[in-house]
């Protein structure tokens, strides 16, 4: 019987188009959109940085100083430069708010006779931190003559500059580009997935107990001859179905983006994102994906079958929905790490325990743990909506 | 048969309802200790004017509800000891049922006959025997949502008769329906009387209930006042039609209260 509710639950609900663009469209898209729309935009930003002529003021007195010098002989194959000189007592933050150049650098009278008498001279680049990229290309004209005239300080001193580097430090990074991405990236995979496990449960959730209600068809059911808990089954089966569904055409979106639109380009990053998406990753994840969903169907059911409309239903769970994403955001957090402690709390523990799972560092206590806290919360919540469902108020509207 | 044994339903109210009714009051009894018999092949009509109490009857009876004290049983099966028996044997339509706009009358069908386990052989008969006589086969494969109003009655019909129950039930199957829809119904009834099957109607209609009924009960404000059998309650009238012999009813009640 739970199967015949279930059967035609499902029907009903892939017949809707809200919840098909909520369950599939939307999870499938989002991956390559977001990762198709920063690719872009990043890759025209390192274009724009790479063709656009940086414009440069120049303040000095003396425009045949070294600096200068060395500033023009920096080939444009490193980047497009224009050069324009004012003299040293020009407002160089005007300059740079009425956009005549990105960057400005004021460089003392005596900068050449500071040079010559190996004496340090101080130069100021006035730039904007909002404008993005000024303050690197600034960087890199800086560090390029200063490196310059460097060396020629070591051949007029006839210096072997090796000698005046007591040691070279190398840092070895022994942490895997898993568990890199694990550490700084690896939340956003359970945020996304715990955020679409919730939107597939929402509609279904809404249109199979208040909807229900709303279009007269509960009576009906509840005069068949089927225990209330068997139709309460049955429906929820359906509505964990949609959330999970959702969450696995968000995976599919993301295989989509790497594999088909290969959307990230950087080999070391992909081969470690392969070897996330592998079968014991995503085998884990669902394993943590079920009790959570479920307990989503839980807590929406009993707000869903006391609501009267649709649209009381959808102003209830909008608050909840934030109550979902705080948690969900703690992944975000650095140094919140899974524990015996943290994997008592629901939706942070999954959030957590996925992280470690993206990272290869899941601990099989902890992931236990975080299975059994979790599905002890979707009985409790199952058993809150079967308590709801049961009560006559709650029936009839 | 239907036997109602001093039924009453008291609905407890939650402190948002109370707000909601601009009333202190906890608690409201919408039946209150009403007993009446429903035999076999008699329509029996539930008369009352609106807010008497008689969906709440019909629906404790359809096990929606579960009695506050008394007790009801279909067919021999007590509603609270074996529900599902007991609405197995039910046929339960009311004028505000639904249908789900998303499926064809063919798929509702056939899931209502899942749920009360009618057997395949048996659910084909009774299908092409339901449509056929409903006139659905033109029909039966569109959604719900693209049907007129008389053909999703029709179709509410089929669902409500497809596992042949024993007992039908009617809450007010004519309201807001056009006259050749309403004829249906009638229809529907007149048949189940002839095919033995006891029938409940609600309704507040006396020309349905002159054309119909074989016993009646008016009831009023949760209250049994009158309960007996049409013929009975034609000879006993003082008032020169049904209707106004009901009104009478009604308001003599309220005076005496009143007084």
């Amino acid at each position: 019987m739970i199967f015949t509710i279930f059967k035609k639950e499902l029907k009903d609900t892939l017949r809707d188009r809200r919840t098909l663009i909520a369950m599939v469209v939307i999870p499938v898209l989002v991956f390559p959109l977001i990762l198709g729309i920063s690719t872009s935009v990043s890759n025209s930003f390192e274009d724009k940085q790479q063709n656009e002529v940086f414009k440069v003021a120049l303040l000095t007195d003396d425009p045949g100083n070294e600096f200068v010098r060395e500033l023009m002989s920096i080939p444009d194959s490193l980047g497009p430069k224009e050069l324009e000189f004012y003299p040293l007592e020009e407002d160089a933050s005007q300059l740079i708010h009425m956009d005549s150049a990105q960057i400005a650098i004021a460089i003392p009278p005596n900068f050449d006779q500071d040079q010559a008498n190996l004496n340090s001279s101080n130069i100021t680049i006035y730039f904007k931190e909002t404008n993005l990229g000024a303050r690197q290309r600034a960087e890199f004209f800086a560090q390029h003559i200063e490196s310059v005239l460097q060396n020629k300080r070591y051949d007029a001193l006839d210096l072997n500059p090796t000698k005046l580097v007591p040691f070279t430090i190398n840092y070895t990074n022994l942490s895997s580009t898993k568990e890199m991405l694990g550490k700084y990236v690896g939340g956003f995979i359970p945020y996304l997935f715990i955020i679409f496990g919730f939107i597939g449960c929402l509609y279904p959730a809404i249109d199979l107990f208040t909807g229900e209600k709303e279009r007269k068809t509960l009576e009906t059911l509840l005069t068949a001859p089927v225990p209330r808990w068997k139709i309460l089954v049955g429906k929820m089966f359906v509505v964990v179905l949609s959330g999970i569904s959702a969450a696995s055409f968000a995976m599919i979106g993301l295989f989509l983006s790497l594999e088909v639109f290969e959307f990230i380009d950087n080999p070391k990053i992909l081969e470690a994102v392969n070897s996330i998406l592998s079968l014991k990753f995503i085998s884990f994840l669902f394993l943590l994906l079920i009790p959570l969903t479920v307990f989503f169907a839980g807590i929406m059911i009993p707000i869903t079958i006391s609501a009267k409309s649709f649209k009381e239903a959808q102003s209830i769970l909008t608050p909840v929905n934030f109550m979902i994403i705080l948690p969900a955001m703690v992944g975000f957090i650095p140094g919140i790490e899974l524990t015996y402690a943290t994997a008592l709390i629901p939706i942070v523990n999954i959030v957590l325990a996925s992280k470690e799972l993206v990272a290869d560092t899941l601990g099989i206590d902890l992931l236990i743990l975080t299975f059994i806290v979790m599905t002890a919360f979707a009985v409790l919540s199952i058993a809150l909506s079967y308590k709801r469902f049961g009560r006559e108020s709650n029936i009839i509207s | 048969m239907i036997e109602v044994n001093q039924l009453s339903k008291v609905f407890e109210f939650t402190k948002k309802q109370q707000k909601e009714n601009n009333s202190n009051e906890k608690t409201s009894t919408a039946v209150n200790n009403i007993s009446f018999t429903c035999q076999p092949g008699r329509v029996f009509s539930l008369l009352g004017p609106n807010g008497a109490g008689k969906t709440t009857t019909l629906r404790t009876i359809a096990t929606i509800f579960q009695p506050t004290s008394g007790s009801v049983k279909v067919n021999g099966f007590d509603t609270v000891i074996a529900p599902e028996r007991a609405r197995k044997n039910i046929g339960f339509l009311t004028g505000s049922t639904g249908l789900y706009e998303r499926l064809t009358p063919n798929e509702i069908i056939a899931y209502f006959g899942e749920l009360y386990g009618v057997e395949k052989i048996a659910f084909e008969t009774r299908k092409e025997y339901l449509f056929t006589l409903l006139d659905m086969h033109d029909f039966s494969n569109k959604r719900i949502g693209r049907l007129s109003t008389g053909m999703r009655q029709k179709v509410s019909i089929a669902r409500t008769m497809i596992h042949d129950p024993q007992v039908v039930i009617f809450d007010e199957p004519t309201s807001g329906l056009d006259v050749i829809t309403a004829e249906n119904i009638i229809q529907l009834i007149d048949n189940c009387r002839k095919q033995g099957k006891t029938v409940l109607f609600s309704s507040h209609i006396m020309s349905e209930v002159d054309l119909l009924c074989d016993d009646l009960a008016i009831i009023h404000k949760g209250e049994i006042l009158f309960n007996a059998t049409m013929d009975e309650f034609r000879n006993q009238m003082q008032s020169k039609n049904l209707t106004a012999e009901f009104i009478r009813i009604v308001q003599n009640q309220t005076k005496t209260k009143l007084a």
